[in-house]
């Protein structure tokens, strides 16, 4: 079966200024993923050219293994989105908006009925069937917008930023919504400026800065091969002698009244837990508290990327 | 399970043109009103007072002879102005994104605009065309051109609306065709005068206007042939390639993506 999506070398330049330099991505059906990367990365502009919105200019992209561009009717009726930035209309009400879109997709009136009283009823926007977007909380606007994004009801929903600006309450709302998706079979592909939302909901995630993809794989893979681990542990007895011993550890003494704190930098922490115990104990330290810490897939985006996902 | 369009994306065509009509039908105060309102103000003040000054221009009531200009000065700026706002009202709202990752062509979605902004124009047209014969009972001499004419001609300017919408980034942009190009070529093409009357060099360079033919054209659908300064001719070949180039530069700016996708 073809991918998803496979995106191959593709390249984009506004002004003479790179947005993108040869990006390749697959993402299988069925399959979460998440892209992540700071502002301007590149990730809206990949989006952007995958549901047509911007102009291809370098390299290829398919969906379920048809051209972009050759087969545009094909693809981009598989494909729901969801844009970062709210829509808005000044005429008609959100029941109305959401059957002109059907409609733009080819979908008749008659046809459209069922899926969209179920989003309305799904959404909680039943009893705001009636009201401009204008007249709609932000919260509400991100629902319909998600809800508009499926009233073609796509074997692929591409979200950008879906969660940005809403409650706690909502986004949980939306988390449990997207994985009610990802279990009926849809591809979800996701751009998140929260780096646990892709933690949480991604199968496989992306980190792309200055237009380029830097690293691919599950997060528990990123966390495992780029993160960095600890293991801290509460000692007394502890003698300078001892940095001589250990010397094939990595690790900074932090003394205290009650002893200390010895902290170990760790590529795999469990691994390397009974390792560190038995060469505190056997050079006579008495351990009292051993505590093990892991690296989150936010310290693997810094590490790579030098900066916080939010500059 | 999703739809998947082969050929033409007739629902998505028509679910596009009823849009845009409704649009512009929900706001009739603003959109239809206004037309016949202001044109017969003019049918009233100008018509009936100056008619005592000129009595007639090609042997017509001054009263009357004005009507077929006015009908064209309504469809002329309704058309334009509806799918030239429409469609940066879409672009500045982000409403346009909503329809570009549809399967609609760009020639499906351009001729959409069109036909919304024509509408307008000619529901316009017929409207300000009744008025004008309820107001003075002027005849309707050739039904069919008459039809011909507000069609070719809102046809074409709603696809001039289609050219500035594309390109315009404020609505200045779209004034500003309006108030330096659009109304001085439409007051200077005959709407209120025959070109007969004005000194040779400005009959001359009234010659050079393409919207001189379209009111021509129509005043001799309406009125017959004595009353017009141009041949219904040359009337139906000014609007006929009007229609063709402004269509064609529109749809070939939209089918480019010209400041729609990026």
């Amino acid at each position: 079966m073809p991918a998803a999506i496979e995106v191959r070398n593709l390249t984009k330049t506004y002004e003479d200024v790179p947005a993108l330099r040869g990006i390749d991505l697959t993402i299988q059906p069925g399959e979460f993923y998440g892209l992540l990367g700071p502002n301007g990365a590149g990730k809206t502009t990949t989006i952007g050219i995958i549901t047509g919105l911007v102009k291809l200019q370098g390299g290829t992209v398919s969906v379920f293994g048809k051209d972009i561009v050759r087969d545009y009717r094909f693809t981009r009726s598989q494909i729901g989105v969801s844009p970062q930035d709210f829509t808005s209309d000044w005429f008609f009400t959100i029941e109305k908006l959401l059957y002109f879109q059907a409609g733009y997709y080819g979908i008749t009136q008659k046809e459209a009925a069922p899926t969209i009283e179920r989003l309305l009823e799904q959404f909680g926007l039943t009893a705001k069937r009636d009201s401009k977007i204008r007249q709609l909380s932000g919260g509400m606007k991100r629902r319909f917008q998600i809800a508009k994004s499926l009233v073609n009801d796509p074997d692929i929903l591409i979200l950008d930023e879906p969660t940005a600006g809403v409650d706690v309450e909502l986004r949980r709302m939306l988390w449990n919504y997207l994985r009610g998706l990802h279990r009926e079979g849809k591809t979800i592909l996701l751009t998140t400026h929260y780096i646990e939302e892709a933690e949480q909901l991604c199968e496989k995630v992306s980190i792309i800065d200055e237009g380029k993809i830097i690293t691919e794989g599950t997060p528990n893979e990123l966390i495992r091969s780029l993160g960095k681990g600890g293991v801290e542990v509460h000692v007394s007895g502890w003698e300078e002698a001892m940095e001589k011993r250990l010397t094939n550890l990595t690790f900074a003494y932090e003394p205290s009244e009650d002893g200390g704190r010895v902290i170990f930098t760790v590529d795999n922490p469990e691994k390397e837990l009974t390792k560190i115990v038995d060469s505190l104990s056997s050079n006579g330290c008495t351990i009292h508290e051993v505590r093990v810490t892991k690296s989150s897939l936010e310290d693997v985006f810094i590490e790579l990327t030098g900066k916080a996902i939010n500059e | 399970m999703t739809t998947v369009i082969q050929h033409i994306n007739w629902v998505g065509f028509r679910t596009l043109v009823a849009r845009e009509i409704t649009r512009f039908l929900s706001v009739y105060r603003q959109t239809v009103f206004p037309g016949v309102i202001s044109s017969s103000l003019y049918i009233i003040i100008f018509g009936f007072t100056l008619q005592r000054r000129i009595s007639s221009i090609n042997d017509v009531p001054y009263s009357i002879y004005i009507i077929p200009g006015l009908v064209m000065m309504n469809v002329i700026t309704n058309a334009y102005n509806n799918t030239a706002s429409s469609l940066l009202q879409m672009k500045l709202l982000g409403q346009m994104q909503d329809m570009l990752i549809t399967p609609l062509s760009n020639l499906e979605l351009a001729i959409s605009f069109i036909i919304g902004g024509a509408a307008r124009g000619f529901i316009n047209g017929v409207m300000v065309l009744l008025v004008g014969m309820f107001l003075t009972g002027m005849p309707l001499e050739h039904p069919f051109y008459v039809l011909l004419f507000l069609l070719m001609v809102s046809w074409s300017f709603s696809s001039v609306g289609l050219i500035i919408g594309i390109m315009a980034e404020s609505w200045d942009n779209i004034a500003t065709m309006v108030n330096f190009f659009i109304t001085p070529l439409i007051f200077l093409g005959g709407v209120f005068y025959s070109i007969n009357m004005l000194p040779e060099f400005w009959r001359t360079l009234s010659m050079a206007n393409p919207i001189y033919y379209v009111i021509n054209g129509l005043r001799y659908s309406v009125l017959g042939g004595g009353a017009a300064d141009s041949s219904i001719g040359l009337s139906l070949f000014a609007a006929g390639v009007m229609t063709i180039l402004f269509t064609v530069a529109g749809t070939y700016l939209f089918h480019r993506g010209y400041r729609i996708r990026q």
